[in-house]
């Protein structure tokens, strides 16, 4: 396992990143601005900034073919930026929302994006050639509380949302005339817009932090408040599904997850380390941190020195400072997402959080 | 017409938005178990005491903590309560770590862990059998009101509250060691109360 590339940024917190699929811009949501920093050698650098919304930025997402970055705030407020000659260019999305935006994710087709927001409702945004405007169609029931969460399926049509209700659900976004008919699958047939194709509790109920579709998108997992992580494999609509699998760990909650092929998750949180679960229909367990603790942690402690120590007694009153953490992350970790991939297999992952360092991970 | 001060009007009952009127029921999972009334927590508190006399102390936690009444009343609870407490102070703290391995371990074993935190967490908030002059707090859970109040008294003293409170502490060291801070986290989001 190679050792993660580190990239400290500045030390505000980042609520979401997301790197372009050339891997040369990461765009990062800093207080009420994105960020983008451009690959320079081995560093990041800052080249750009989104201005405009008025409040937190809570998400930030790059749609890989189109180039296009979608952001969204405290605000109420989404835009989608596109790259013009004289720089980024905001187009304000109508989401009709009384309450925060609090994450944003493009469909894998790119025709469309899903925010959620504070209102109980998630925002299905498409572009409308007519008006030549992006405008929403909301997702309301049966959601009774914030939406903290999203993740699409690689159909384009469910979507995946967590909310503070504690509840994890799949719905259908089919919007008339931009998706294509989606192929039947063990979620459902016929979907139209606001079916519910599943609803899951889990016992200790926990706000939702983290959702996830697996590779073939026939299981979900996510993560909640009750530090545990679920795995639901659904059997056929309307039916209770085959298998709903706990795992409660002994950690801090876990924020978010992705899947690495069909039988690996790794999820990360405030315990500041990323993990890995294994385990199938039958059974998952927790297999271990992917961290690398053996050596000093991303501070690596400087070398004891007589000097040093004495140093230390004389200005702290202690012979040894340890206040840094062993791991990596020096602070809670928010976002975790696929860096590189083939076939559904993670090769290089991305973890960003409250300490402005974004890192990548080699598997 | 009479006087109505509109101050003093709770406009977020009326408010079918507003948090407070939220479905608590949504969070508790289908599978609950149906409501024990008082009476069978009663049996099982005879029967988990003789379990407790004959010896068996890692038998008698367990029993007690697979037969919480989860979705039980007021009443059964404390019942039931009551009889956790009594198993937990008849082990004695030499045998303490070897009875948790046990009851930890095996089939539903991180779900007696947590359930064991819960008792733990209800017992360090509520005050002991012997203080009577707290009694009006006797009702209160921190799990029903949602936080753990630092005003209330907290009966550290002298008399039984005291010897109950550091047998709860030394159970949840012991605890804490076994399954993580995770535990503790599910008990403050398990809306399953005991």
């Amino acid at each position: 396992m190679a050792s993660p590339e580190i990239h400290h940024l500045f030390h505000n917190p980042i609520a979401d990143h997301s790197f372009s699929p050339d891997k040369g811009t990461l765009a990062v949501a800093r207080d009420n601005n994105v960020e983008l920093y451009g690959k320079e050698g081995n560093k990041f650098s800052l080249t750009d900034e989104l201005k405009g919304h008025e409040k937190t930025v809570t998400g930030v997402d790059i749609a890989p073919n189109s180039g296009r970055i979608v952001t969204c705030s405290q605000d109420r407020n989404a835009y989608v930026w596109e790259r013009t000659e004289s720089g980024w260019k905001p187009t304000l999305v109508l989401l009709r929302i009384n309450r925060a935006a609090t994450f944003v994710r493009w469909s894998p087709s790119e025709q469309k994006f899903a925010v959620g927001s504070g209102a109980r409702v998630i925002a299905v945004c498409y572009f409308e050639e007519e008006n030549d405007w992006w405008i929403s169609k909301h997702l309301k029931k049966p959601i009774r509380s914030t939406i903290t969460t999203l993740a699409w399926h690689p159909n384009s049509v469910l979507l995946a949302a967590g909310s503070t209700d504690s509840h994890a659900r799949v719905f259908s976004s089919y919007i008339k005339g931009i998706d294509t008919r989606p192929e039947p699958s063990a979620w459902g047939e016929r979907l139209p817009f606001n079916t519910i194709c599943g609803e899951f509790l889990n016992d200790s109920a926990g706000w939702i932090h983290g959702v996830s579709f697996s590779p073939s998108g026939n299981a979900l997992a996510f993560t909640g408040h009750d530090s545990s992580v679920t795995v639901v494999y659904p059997s056929a609509p309307e039916q209770p599904p085959r298998a709903m699998l706990n795992i409660t760990t002994r950690y801090l909650p876990l924020n978010s997850l992705i899947w690495n092929g069909e039988n690996e998750i790794i999820a990360a949180g405030h315990d500041c380390e990323p993990y890995r679960f294994q385990g199938d229909e039958s059974g998952w367990q927790l297999a271990g941190t992917i961290e690398n603790k053996t050596g000093a942690g991303a501070g690596s402690v400087r070398e004891e020195s007589a000097l040093n120590m004495f140093r230390q007694m004389d200005l702290k009153g202690q012979s040894q400072v340890d206040t840094q953490l062993k791991t990596v992350h020096q602070n809670t970790i928010s976002t975790v997402r696929i860096y590189e991939e083939t076939n559904g297999n993670v090769n290089k992952f991305s973890t960003s959080g409250v300490d402005g360092r974004v890192v990548i991970w080699t598997i | 017409m009479s006087q109505l001060n509109y101050r003093t009007i709770n406009i977020d009952v009326l408010d079918p938005e507003s948090s407070v009127n939220f479905p608590m029921v949504t969070l508790l999972p289908p599978n609950l178990p149906p409501p024990e009334t008082s009476s069978d927590a009663a049996n099982v508190a005879n029967q988990v005491r003789q379990l407790l006399r004959s010896g068996d102390s890692e038998g008698a936690l367990r029993h007690v903590l697979d037969t919480a009444p989860l979705g039980g009343d007021d009443r059964a609870k404390e019942v039931h309560m009551a009889a956790v407490i009594d198993v937990l102070q008849g082990i004695r703290q030499s045998e303490m770590t070897r009875v948790l391995e046990g009851v930890c371990s095996g089939e539903g074993g991180s779900e007696r862990a947590d359930c064991l935190m819960k008792y733990l967490y209800k017992g360090m908030s509520s005050p002991g059998p012997s203080s009577g002059a707290q009694s009006p707090h006797k009702s209160m859970s921190p799990q029903s009101t949602g936080g753990f109040s630092q005003i209330q008294a907290r009966n550290l003293g002298e008399g039984g509250g005291g010897q109950q409170m550091s047998v709860l502490l030394s159970w949840h060291e012991k605890l804490v060691e076994l399954t993580g801070t995770g535990s503790i986290v599910r008990v403050m989001t398990d809306r399953r109360t005991v």
